[in-house]
């Protein structure tokens, strides 16, 4: 049953990483220490999420600036807002049958 | 990402472990919790402003209710409204900020266009108003009906213009209230238009935040 679910997505810290970012406007990004703030992951857990939802197409980082001033800023990609909208709907159906 | 400090697969939650309850409550749960804290509007905020507008307003009333001839607010009643005005520019600024802290793109870009354009344009209403003067115009128009009534009637429709852009119809009808009470109230005169613009932009800022609150409320009692 689990199955029909995106097993990218269906993993708690992801799915928090990814409502987060869809709550944004279509176009806007969120830097990577305000996107910590709001989950409460280590940087290091959070960026390990963050790769795996990235090398998926789901979501894009930027990183501009060098050195102490530098800043990544991540974004969902369209991609990744069907993903999520797919999820939701997959897991409706699977309550609705419960 | 130049914050790493640690990577630890081992931490990551990878093990799954969720059901089909749990991840759906969850997902919402984040969801309300990341659009509340992105949102600027709050209860709170528009009891606020609406207690400003009432007393900024009403301060402008009281200073020029009963001049025979009508020569316009007071100083004092001007400072008073000012100063309301001020710190509540303060403190929306402030919220505004903490809610978009770390948030960039394309809604950042859009939000500083429509504030070049409001600042524009109430530059322009007040350039106007001294034309007016110089041209000899009363003061009943210069100091009274033409202040609220212009910036109430520029404020509101680039508020319906906005909201309407983003398909936010209660906020349009919010903003085309607003333009109405500006130019109803201008038939109040010169002393009366303060007060009746006062009045009814508390009334528009208190049932938008009322609108809004039940809208939450339904939406979050069908998911």
């Amino acid at each position: 049953m689990l199955d029909a679910l995106d097993p990218l997505i269906h993993v708690p810290a992801r799915l928090q990483i990814m409502a987060t970012l869809a709550a944004l406007p279509d176009g806007d990004a969120l830097s990577f220490t305000r996107l910590q703030d709001m989950i409460g992951l280590t940087p290091g857990n959070l960026i390990t999420h963050l790769r795996k939802l990235e090398d998926a197409g789901y979501l894009s980082t930027e990183k501009t600036g060098n050195g102490p001033a530098s800043r990544t800023s991540v974004a969902l990609t369209h991609q990744g807002r069907a993903a999520l909208d797919a999820y939701t709907r997959t897991l409706r159906g699977l309550l609705n049958g419960l | 990402m130049n914050e790493t400090r640690d990577i630890d697969d081992t931490q990551t939650g990878d093990e799954g472990g969720l059901d089909p309850r749990e991840a759906a409550s969850l997902l919402e749960q984040t969801r309300r919790q990341a659009e509340r804290r992105f949102d600027i509007r709050s209860p709170w905020l528009s009891l606020l402003g609406a207690a400003v507008v009432l007393a900024a307003f009403g301060a402008v009333w009281l200073s020029v209710r009963g001049q025979h001839p009508y020569t316009g607010p007071t100083a004092a009643g001007l400072a008073f409204m000012y100063l309301v005005l001020v710190a509540w520019i303060a403190v929306v600024v402030t919220v505004t900020r903490r809610a978009t802290a770390g948030v960039s793109g394309r809604s950042i870009r859009q939000q500083r266009a429509y504030g070049a354009a409001v600042l524009t344009a109430l530059v322009a209403v007040s350039v106007l108003q001294a034309v007016l003067k110089n041209d000899g115009v009363s003061h009943a128009i210069v100091y009274g009906i033409y202040p609220p009534t212009a910036q109430l009637i520029v404020l509101g429709s680039i508020g319906a213009a906005i909201a309407a852009s983003r398909e936010d119809w209660l906020g349009f009808s919010a903003g085309i209230a607003v333009v109405l009470i500006a130019a109803a109230s201008a038939f109040a005169g010169p002393a009366g238009v303060w007060l009746s613009n006062g009045v009814g932009l508390c009334a528009v800022v208190l049932g938008y935040s009322a609108a809004q609150a039940w809208l939450r409320h339904r939406d979050a009692r069908r998911t």
